[in-house]
């Protein structure tokens, strides 16, 4: 048995160990209360000590070993960072853009890299929609601003449909192509952005109940280290198989917030954003009812942010004429230019060239709570790159 | 269950025997907590162990792209029977889902329920899946007189079929009729007699008319939580009958009115001044993949010498496509959509004004509708 390395192990209890715990319960009754008392002993004095069989201790003195190796936690843990440091490394990871400017500045750049995001919303919202906006998003060229990675869709609802994102992938190229001018380094990058590389950077899971979910989300580790591209994760939608088939609520509970920890960890060690989507539920407190995110109040410590959408006013009734609705579109267009900060260029290009495609505007107000990185607010905005796709150019 | 095939040390193996835990689902059900007050192994031990069963559970496939999703499961749909209905829903209803139809009685919901029963015999080649439907009616009886009528309407609603075709298929013998007078008979319905059907193959469509007659007449108005779950409960068998044999599932629900002013706690899909909501609240809507809804409109359109009122399908939300709208009428042959054409005639417009409203009526004269 090799030596566990001193200094990781000096301060550490055996109750904190990762041992079973009627083996902790034996080394502690017999006295070893720190890992660093066992570490010089051999596994034959160890069994008489404990009164254990020699190959229990050889397994008890193997377990604190691999306790103390270094986690991968790049690095956090082992030296300690100083928070320049992690803004530096934070602004490198990058985010994805929504290819929506108020969504984006709302977001502080887009959907950061290494964090968790939960996106909340009634059926019919978007959800899906910006999420798989999001899944071909993460692979545009970096010359574009993009990040050039691959994504994994886990689709638990079964409203994954390939057809939609061939129309949304098919828009994305249409843009960057218009962007693309004479760039030299554009140019080249938009021979490889095409639709079928889009599609074949997209990588799908189906769940269609919890056990299965959970069983990828054991296996996601070695599907990331296999892929190491992968920078984005979507899991559509975390409610849908956790609201059913359970009878017993705290088993429910005990298992998302498992999972919530397992996903927090995968997002920083592998360097991926992992976007969740759930569902709405009404709630009656005091006589008033109010919809509020699923799956209940321990989940919403989940994920480090989490965006809720609703419907600002969205359609007006059906008895409205076209044109009517076109000339709404125009005015709510005219206003919300004057007053929308322009962060960023190559978005506010992209922002203009979807301007002429536009068929169908809804107006959703996004509400972002934000524990990382953003305050309160909400924001207006348009989701008409999400439907750009299906317009008749003209 | 063999746990030697995973290939773990004797020592877990032996632990999780004692422990008594006989297969990879019940494993991976349970948390690392419980795992080790079973088993009595270390946490290491228990990850270890939690990946060997995961991967026993999902399967040694490769993880597929969406290229070779979209090269292996070239997009099929079942056709509403109109090539206008279908451009719609781009080529007709997605084979895996809940598709949901609501709108007020007298919308012609039934109607598109019994066209689709019909549709769904024909071949691939003509937007069919070659097979029957399964009707399960939960308020009337079997509209039987109008569906006859259909039948021997066919020729005139598929001009482009060659006619032979269409009187080769023995379309009413392939329509499978169910009356279901309470929830306990459509449970057993959907999780027994219909996967019967579904896997000889003599069924590939499954429509219920309608979903919500049995919630609203079976529940009082302070037992939502029940009514909650028995919803989850029949919206999983579907759509666990959906994905398995890829049938679509197409789902009539009622409306509700609107009659209060806006409220944080209603969920309105983005039809805001809407007097009227699909039926069933937000518990059904988590569970509906397209949501369709027909609305009858003041006025009359007329074509040769049928003439009916106008309706309009909408898109209220689906995960491919826009929302948009397609004017239809229900004729003597079925429901076939109304080209734009009007709108182009300038001397029409007060018409397209009137296509393009709602009918006012009286909200007590409704039938089928309930306060929200």
């Amino acid at each position: 048995v090799s030596c566990i390395s001193p200094q990781r192990v000096m301060l550490r209890t055996v109750a904190s160990s990762s041992l079973a715990p009627s083996v902790k319960a034996k080394l502690i009754r017999a006295g070893f209360c720190s890992v660093a008392d066992l570490q010089e002993l051999r596994p034959g004095q160890l069994s008489k000590e404990v009164g254990v069989s020699q190959e229990e201790a050889a397994e008890i003195l193997k377990t604190l070993h691999t306790d103390a190796l270094p986690v991968n936690d790049g690095g956090l843990v082992a030296r300690g960072v100083t928070a320049l440091e992690l803004l530096q490394r934070e602004q490198a990871q990058g985010s994805i853009v929504t290819f929506c400017s108020a969504l984006d500045s709302a977001l502080g750049g887009g959907v950061p890299v290494g964090k968790t995001m939960e996106v909340c919303g009634p059926p019919g919202v978007g959800k899906t929609q910006l999420c798989i906006q999001l899944a071909v998003d993460v692979q545009i060229p970096m010359c574009f601003g993009g990040l050039k990675g691959q994504s994994l869709y886990i689709d638990t609802e079964g409203s994954f449909m390939v057809e939609r994102v061939v129309d949304v992938a098919r828009a994305a190229v249409e843009h960057c192509s218009l962007l693309a001018e004479d760039a030299g380094n554009r140019r080249k990058a938009m021979k490889e952005f095409t639709v079928e590389k889009i599609l074949s950077c997209l990588f799908l899971m189906r769940c269609h109940d919890y056990v299965k979910l959970l069983a990828q989300s054991y296996l996601l580790p070695s599907f990331l280290s296999e892929h190491p591209e992968v920078r984005l994760i979507v899991i559509d939608s975390i409610a849908y198989p956790f609201r059913r088939d359970f009878e017993d609520f705290s088993h429910r509970t005990r298992l998302l917030n498992a999972l919530a920890q397992h996903l927090n960890q995968l997002a920083t060690q592998h360097n991926v954003a992992i976007v969740l989507t759930n569902q709405m539920t009404t709630k009656v407190w005091n006589g008033q009812s109010k919809m509020v995110p699923a799956l209940g109040e321990s989940w919403g410590h989940a994920a480090a942010q989490r965006l809720i959408l609703y419907w600002e006013g969205a359609r007006s009734s059906c008895s409205m004429t076209v044109t009517d609705k076109v000339r709404e579109r125009e005015r709510e267009r005219e206003n919300r230019e004057c007053s929308e900060p322009r962060p960023n260029k190559w978005l506010v290009e992209l922002e203009e060239s979807f301007c002429p495609h536009l068929t169908c505007v809804l107006l959703y107000r996004l509400a972002v709570l934000s524990k990382s990185s953003r305050p309160d607010g909400g924001h207006c905005c348009h989701t008409r790159s999400l439907w750009s796709a299906h317009t008749p150019t003209p | 269950m063999n746990w030697e095939r995973l290939n773990l040390s004797p020592r877990i193996t032996a632990a999780l025997q004692k422990g008594n835990l006989n297969s990879a689902k019940e494993l991976l059900g349970l948390s690392v907590l419980e795992l080790q007050a079973l088993t009595h192994l270390s946490t290491s031990d228990v990850q270890q162990l939690r990946r060997a069963a995961a991967r026993l559970y999902c399967g040694a496939a490769p993880v597929r792209t969406a290229l070779d999703v979209r090269n292996s499961e070239p997009g099929e749909k079942l056709s509403l029977a109109c090539p206008l209905l279908d451009a719609l829903l781009h080529g007709g209803l997605p084979l895996c889902g809940i598709t949901e139809l609501s709108g007020e009685s007298g919308a012609g919901k039934t109607q598109l329920g019994l066209q689709l029963c019909l549709s769904v015999q024909y071949p691939a080649e003509w937007g069919g899946l070659g097979s029957g439907a399964v009707y399960i009616c939960t308020e009337d009886a079997f509209p039987i007189k109008r569906l006859r009528q259909l039948i021997t309407q066919q020729p005139r609603l598929r001009p482009d079929i060659p006619q032979a075709l269409v009187h080769s298929i023995r379309f009413s013998d392939n329509i499978y009729i169910e009356h279901t007078a309470d929830l306990g008979a459509l449970q057993s319905c959907i999780a027994q007699r219909v996967p019967v059907l579904l896997s000889r193959g003599l069924v590939r469509l499954v429509v219920i008319d309608s979903i919500a007659a049995l919630f609203r007449s079976e529940f009082q108005a302070d037992e939502s939580m029940e009514r909650a779950r028995h919803l989850l409960a029949l919206s999983g068998t579907l759509h666990h009958l959906s994905h398995s044999h890829k049938v679509p599932v197409f789902c009539i629900n009622q409306v509700t009115d609107v009659i209060d002013s806006p409220n944080p706690g209603r969920c309105e899909f983005g039809l805001v001044e809407s007097r009227i909501l699909p039926a069933l609240g937000l518990a059904w809507a988590n569970q509906v993949m397209v949501r369709l809804m027909l609305w009858r409109l003041e006025g009359t359109v007329s074509d040769g010498d049928q003439s009916c009122a106008p309706r309009r399908l909408e898109v209220v939300f689906a995960p491919h496509l826009p929302q948009a709208s397609c004017l239809c009428g229900v004729w003597l042959e079925g429901v076939r959509g109304i080209p734009d054409v009007v709108r182009e005639d300038p001397g029409a417009s007060t018409l397209t004004e009137a296509l393009c409203r709602p009918v006012e009526r009286d909200p007590e004269q409704k039938d089928g509708s309930m306060v929200s």
